[in-house]
């Protein structure tokens, strides 16, 4: 971005495993949400030549980096200084991204949008208005669901499930901004099928050496529920010698691991609907998040929903930036009175 | 009818308001409580003692500062409680689970846990991983000799501000120093993470709780939510993984080289949260049930949202059952007004103690002069 005067609206989804943002001018980034400091040892200061590495480039490091996730299992570790610190490096990091200098003269103003997961929207507000110090002019603070429902005009007799990696966050619309009784979260998402897959490998191949990174790199591009559309094999070190494994049973099990608490507390918020609303929400339900990219996720919901009668599930067009996009539409629609109410 | 771009601004409108609540309880210079406010010479002596402090102790010193703290305080008890002649355990925390059936909470449906570290070692060992088991309560007599309260926030630090500019900090300290005063016939040594209004950073107080060997270790905060007419209760413990394929994976990841400290660190962590977990969840539960029976009968608006897993650091880092209880909510100005009575505050500090009582008594070597005291507690309660 050009360095002007002009006041830049920007969304941030602060997600557990990705983190995205979307500018005013256009631009979109999208990053791993890791953030890592070099070891305190001789090695790693020889060979790391920076202070702090974030998203992929810390993830590719890891060996020598203190790596962080910050907003693993959709909270920030209370006084966890270390990880309050993550969680601005990577609102720096995506800052910088859209060309913001933070210490230029010229910058103009920042007004952010910060979509963050339920649970850390409930407990961290006002740490994260604090991290945001610093790196914008004015902040509003956002549940990642209500985010996505606003960008996609969501926001009457909707339900929203944004399933990330921590957490899978609910939240019905109905025509109000949303309250805690409004919105579900559930740690069970894209980590829990990790950790799982992990598991299975471990058992049904012993003999392959895996690492959770493997793991999640296959589960993004394999993961399905339902009837598999091909064999799932991988190649990896069996003993140090490379060797191919079907893991088409292990991957099917992972992913379904999360179906029936996802359906369940979908079902039971879909009960909590006023009677003369629920066919309305049952026929609007709309996922976003990384893991709604499970082939055959939304197909497994409206066979959930058959019990109540039926329903419609559709995936966001682009779950990635969803958080951010809507965001980005929130920071635009609000007004400059509202901003300088929100300045930092 | 409202239509889409009538209903979006309405919501944004809701969404602003929002923030502007978390924004400005931010910035409201706070209103502290009389009884425990410094003069101001003192604030100004505190700030200088804490910046030229700070600036001069290193960071690998900070461990040998808690040890001189825990140290202290333990002198101070020595002193004070050596007609009592309390044995100091060699032994710190020896954390087992309930013979309870382990359907009956959440947290305990693993049928596999692992016994917990002793004295932090676990980091150093060659730690084996595998063999983990559930130890049989009734094999161990157990009691409870040290607590350590944690008065949430503190110095800088203000937590949760009221709209009339009530800090958390100065709530929390009240309490926990009223809960230290009802104390002081109980056969525990309590120990304070603060005993004035200092900054002191969450991984201090674990590292004070760990290094003490407390027994218990009980954080006291207030919430902040909206909509603020609400008044919730709520008691935390730590929750996160009950899977024990953790331990699998940790012994796996050992032998592989691909990650780093940190992340051994995060597996080590998770152990630690599988054996403690069992016995936080049955202090939190006590103390909840104690706050609301009592706090309820003063306060009928208030809402019992029962005890939670969550993985806030005090509770992720101690090693000791340790629960996080939110009193009450500074959002709630009805709440604030009952705060700033002394009653209030002192019955929240009762209702703690009965709950601590009340986990301890339930112990298998739990002395009977525990027993005793709840039993007197309870009754004053009944007559209130």
């Amino acid at each position: 971005m050009e360095e002007t005067n002009e006041t830049l609206c920007i969304g941030i989804d602060l997600g557990t495993s990705r983190s995205s943002i979307s500018a005013s001018d256009g631009e979109r980034h999208v990053v791993d949400s890791y953030v890592g400091w070099p070891l305190d040892d001789m090695v790693a200061r020889k060979l790391m030549k920076k202070a702090v590495f974030v998203g992929r480039e810390a993830l590719d490091n890891r060996s020598m980096l203190d790596l962080r996730r910050p907003l693993e299992r959709g909270v920030i570790k209370e006084g966890s200084a270390k990880d309050e610190e993550a969680v601005q490096e990577l609102l720096r990091h995506l800052i910088s991204l859209i060309g913001i200098k933070q210490k230029s003269k010229n910058r103009g103003k920042v007004r952010a949008v910060v979509g963050v997961p339920a649970e850390a929207f409930r407990v961290s507000r006002q740490r994260l208005r604090s991290a945001m110090d610093g790196i914008a002019d004015s902040v509003m603070l956002v549940s990642e669901p209500f985010a996505v429902a606003y960008g996609v005009e969501a926001l009457l007799h909707a339900m929203i499930i944004d399933i990330g990696a921590g957490t899978a966050d609910f939240c019905v619309m109905q025509g109000r901004y949303p309250t805690d009784a409004d919105q579900r979260t559930l740690p069970n998402a894209g980590d829990s099928i990790d950790e799982r897959l992990l598991k299975l490998m471990q058992e049904h191949h012993p003999e392959a050496q895996v690492s959770i990174y493997m793991i999640r790199d296959w589960k993004e591009k394999w993961s399905f529920v339902g009837e598999p559309k091909s064999r799932v094999t991988v190649t990896v070190p069996a003993k140090g010698k490379a060797t191919e494994f079907d893991i088409t049973n292990q991957m099917s099990a992972a992913c379904e691991s999360i179906l029936p608490p996802i359906s369940e507390t979908m079902i039971d918020l879909l009960c909590r609907v006023e009677p003369e609303y629920q066919e309305q929400v049952r026929q609007n339900i709309i996922l976003a998040g990384g893991s709604s990219l499970i082939s055959g996720l939304p197909e497994a919901l409206e066979k959930a929903c058959s019990e109540l009668g039926g329903g419609r599930v559709t995936v966001v067009k682009d779950p990635i930036f969803a958080g951010s996009d809507g965001g980005l539409a929130i920071a635009c629609d609000a007004t400059n009175a509202d901003w300088q109410r929100l300045s930092l | 009818m409202e239509n889409v771009e009538q209903t979006k601004l309405r919501i944004l409108r809701e969404a602003i308001e929002s923030n502007i609540g978390v924004a400005r309880s931010s910035r409201v210079k706070p209103q502290v409580l009389p009884k425990h406010t410094p003069p101001l010479w003192l604030w100004g002596f505190l700030l200088i003692a804490i910046g030229a402090a700070a600036g001069f102790v290193a960071r690998h010193q900070e461990r040998e500062d808690v040890k001189k703290m825990v140290g202290a305080q333990l002198d101070t008890l020595r002193g004070i409680q050596a007609q009592k002649s309390i044995a100091y355990r060699a032994v710190p925390s020896l954390v087992v689970s309930r013979e309870k059936d382990p359907s009956s909470h959440p947290a305990s449906a693993d049928t596999t846990k692992t016994l917990s570290p002793v004295g932090g070692q676990l980091l150093k060992a060659a730690v084996p991983f595998a063999a983990a088991y559930r130890i049989n309560r009734a094999a161990l007599p157990l009691t409870v000799r040290r607590i350590v309260i944690d008065p949430g926030h503190g110095g800088k630090q203000h937590g949760a501000i009221s709209e009339s500019g009530v800090s958390e900090k100065d709530v929390t300290l009240d309490i926990a120093l009223r809960l230290r005063r009802l104390m002081e016939n109980a056969p525990f040594e309590v120990l304070m993470t603060r005993q004035t209004d200092e900054t002191l950073p969450l991984e201090k107080r674990v590292a004070f709780a760990n290094t003490s060997n407390a027994d218990l270790f009980v954080s006291i905060h207030v919430n902040w939510m909206e909509p603020r007419e609400i008044r919730p209760l709520e008691t935390y413990y730590v929750g996160a993984t009950n899977d024990p394929a953790v331990i699998k994976l940790a012994g796996i990841e050992n032998r592989d080289s691909g990650y780093s400290l940190a992340d051994y660190r995060r597996l080590l962590e998770k152990i630690y949260l599988d054996t403690r977990r069992d016995e936080s969840y049955m202090l939190a539960k006590t103390i909840n049930a104690e706050l609301y029976q009592s706090l309820s009968q003063i306060n009928p608006e208030l809402e019992n949202r029962g005890v939670k897993m969550a993985p806030f650091a005090v509770l992720v880092g101690t090693q000791m059952p340790a629960v996080l209880a939110e009193v009450s909510c500074l959002s709630n100005e009805d709440d604030v007004k009952l705060l700033t009575n002394a009653d209030y505050r002192e019955a929240i500090a009762q209702a703690l103690l009965r709950g601590i009582l009340s986990y301890a008594k339930n112990l298998n070597g739990s002395e009977k002069s525990i027993a005793d005291l709840w039993k007197k507690q309870t009754k004053l309660s009944a007559s209130e």
